[in-house]
């Protein structure tokens, strides 16, 4: 029962919106809408997909572009942030604790506050409209959290298996590669989750910085279906659009949960 | 000529030395325990060999002639088994094992070759396909023992590598693990806190106190004529009985040298009996302090009696610093009684 509730809570809203984006627009602002369930009047239609892929540019070019830019920052976080964690994690006595205060007050600021100083920079150094440049600024506001977690998982690691590994003649780079990445790989795919999720949601920086149409991410995108017209607002496409941005989210999920979770309980067991 | 050699090993961390210059040198196909209670530098001593930690300024270590104070690890060819054994959780026994040949570019066949007789000799061979968790205890500290042993260390270290074990196992490891550490030609330092282990394993112990060592000898040597207060109390269970320091000088006497005696000796008291099968362990009080006392289990069951010992087993020390003095001109029982 009790798990019915908290599935019906959690999913509640996602198939509301699937469903509403399956709605002809009359039917929503009819007298029935507050009942998605009651398919009595309009029926189905996938007008609302259609209406976004067969636009210019197509609907998926968006995903597109959000996806390029969610990986380019999260490959560019996870490579700068690796490096960090371990350094860190040697580092022994004040200095530790310090760079650690300053990393958790740097994740918890709110990132909003940058994105006018942000803009400034874009234009300084010509980042306006590259797709790849928007992964430089969120890549850096997900740093402190990505080193932070990557830490914390380095932390768990006993010491000694660096030490055996290095008796055994394992260079740096093949520690990193035979003995750290696997052992740290359900960390780092939850990083690499939250950074990428990170940068799919983000807003006020990619309004700023992308102004060219068919380079604009998911958020500003949809945000755009609407501005067409000031006295209609269009539920249906902004729910099929909600849908199909949501999608390669959960096909992601679905993907890695099965690994991370393994790759957690083999962690779990001491060597 | 030693094969290892340690001079001058000195380590400071933060201020607070940890080891004191220790000079120590280990024979081809010597094997040294390394004794102390914890903290007293005992694993430090073998991190420092193993090239994890720094030592201090001056310090050298050699290796068969050769100086590898400034060497990495990786290139020192020292193995070392860890006190948690440090296998990889993520790797299979054979994946633990052909990891470090692999990165020092040992052909496929020869590695597999090595694997296999390192498998046979450890009585791995059933278990190549599972992962660490899947061992246990006993079989987790073979598997760091092949690994180390597959490294052709000339130097091999190994950190109380049966302190996870059980009593039991511990006893029934040790000649197995005499036989595959004492038969080549590298030194062996075997670090431990277990005197018995020390003693059935090494050829010659160094206790270490305080990051000094205090004495090297075989055991023999360390039980009949210890430096000072420290290796008398250390070794030899139950521990030394130590009377109260008088004009500077201290007596210490071992259980298993104290008699009853008809006359002289000193006045005492019987607290407690404690059964160790073939002899008993008596806890005293005596005329001059607390005694421990081992006898034969069929001894008489007095209530109080007289303690009395043989000259030669006498142990003098300085009653301030510890260290052993000759034994006084005139024989002292008379005097304390």
């Amino acid at each position: 029962m009790i798990r019915a509730l908290a599935l019906l809570w959690s999913l509640g809203p996602l198939l509301w919106q699937l469903l509403t984006s399956l709605r002809p627009p009359d039917a929503l602002v009819g007298a029935s809408s507050a009942l998605p369930g009651a398919a009595g009047m309009g029926g189905w239609t996938l007008a609302n997909y259609r209406l976004l892929l067969m636009a210019d540019p197509p609907f998926w070019r968006y995903l597109l572009n959000s996806s390029v830019v969610g990986l380019a920052a999260t490959a560019l976080t996870l490579v700068l942030a690796l490096p960090c964690a371990y350094g860190l994690q040697r580092l022994r006595g004040g200095l530790r604790w310090a760079t650690l205060t300053a990393l958790l007050a740097a994740s918890l600021f709110p990132t909003v506050l940058l994105f006018l100083a942000l803009l400034e920079w874009a234009r300084r150094l010509g980042l306006a409209n590259h797709l790849l440049a928007l992964a430089l600024p969120y890549a850096a506001l997900s740093l402190p959290l990505a080193i932070l977690l990557l830490r914390a998982a380095l932390a768990d690691l006993p010491p000694e298996l660096e030490d055996a590994a290095q008796l055994e003649g394992l260079g740096p780079l093949q520690r990193l590669r035979f003995v750290l990445l696997p052992l740290l790989g359900p960390a780092i795919g939850s990083t690499a989750i939250l950074v990428f999720l990170f940068s799919w949601n983000e807003y006020p920086i990619a309004l700023t910085w992308i102004s060219r149409e068919p380079l604009l991410t998911l958020p500003t995108a949809i945000a755009r279906l609407g501005s067409s017209s000031v006295f209609t607002v269009p539920y249906g496409a902004y729910a099929a659009a909600t849908v199909l941005g949501s999608l390669p989210l959960v096909v992601l999920l679905l993907l890695f949960q099965r690994a991370i979770v393994s790759g957690l309980t083999q962690a779990a067991v001491k060597g | 000529m030693s094969a290892l050699e340690l001079r001058q090993l000195a380590r400071r961390v933060g201020g607070r030395p940890l080891l004191h210059g220790l000079d120590l040198a280990v024979a081809a196909g010597e094997c040294v325990a390394l004794l102390g209670p914890s903290g007293c530098g005992k694993t430090t001593t073998l991190r420092l060999v193993a090239g994890l930690d720094a030592p201090e300024e001056g310090s050298r270590i050699l290796l068969d002639g050769r100086d590898i104070t400034h060497e990495p690890p990786g290139r020192r060819r020292v193995a070392m088994v860890f006190q948690s054994y440090a296998l990889y959780p993520h790797l299979s026994v054979f994946g633990n094992l052909a990891l470090g040949l692999r990165v020092r570019g040992v052909a496929p066949r020869e590695r597999e070759r090595r694997i296999a007789g390192v498998l046979e000799l450890l009585q791995l061979a059933d278990l190549r396909e599972r992962r660490p968790a899947q061992l246990s205890g006993g079989q987790r500290q073979r598997l760091a023992l092949a690994r180390a042993l597959l490294r052709q260390p000339a130097l091999m270290l190994l950190d109380e590598p049966m302190s996870n074990l059980d009593a039991q196992l511990r006893e029934e490891l040790r000649p197995e693990l005499r036989r595959l550490l004492c038969g080549g030609e590298a030194p062996v330092l075997y670090v431990t806190h277990d005197q018995q282990e020390a003693i059935g394993l090494a050829d010659r112990l160094a206790v270490l106190e305080g990051g000094r060592l205090q004495q090297l000898g075989t055991a023999r040597e360390l039980y009949e004529s210890p430096a000072n207060r420290f290796v008398a109390t250390f070794l030899g269970r139950p521990a030394l009985n130590l009377l109260p320091p008088q004009g500077g000088r201290q007596l210490g006497l071992r259980p298993e040298h104290l008699r009853p005696v008809a006359e002289a000796g000193l006045a005492a008291r019987i607290l407690r009996r404690e059964w160790m099968g073939a002899q008993q362990l008596l806890w005293l009080e005596s005329e001059r302090g607390p005694l421990r006392m081992l006898l034969g289990a069929e001894s008489p069951a007095t209530e109080s009696l007289r303690v009395g010992w043989e000259r030669r087993h006498e142990l003098w020390f300085d009653g301030g610093t510890g260290e052993r003095l000759p034994p006084p001109d005139s024989p002292v029982m008379e005097a304390l009684c």
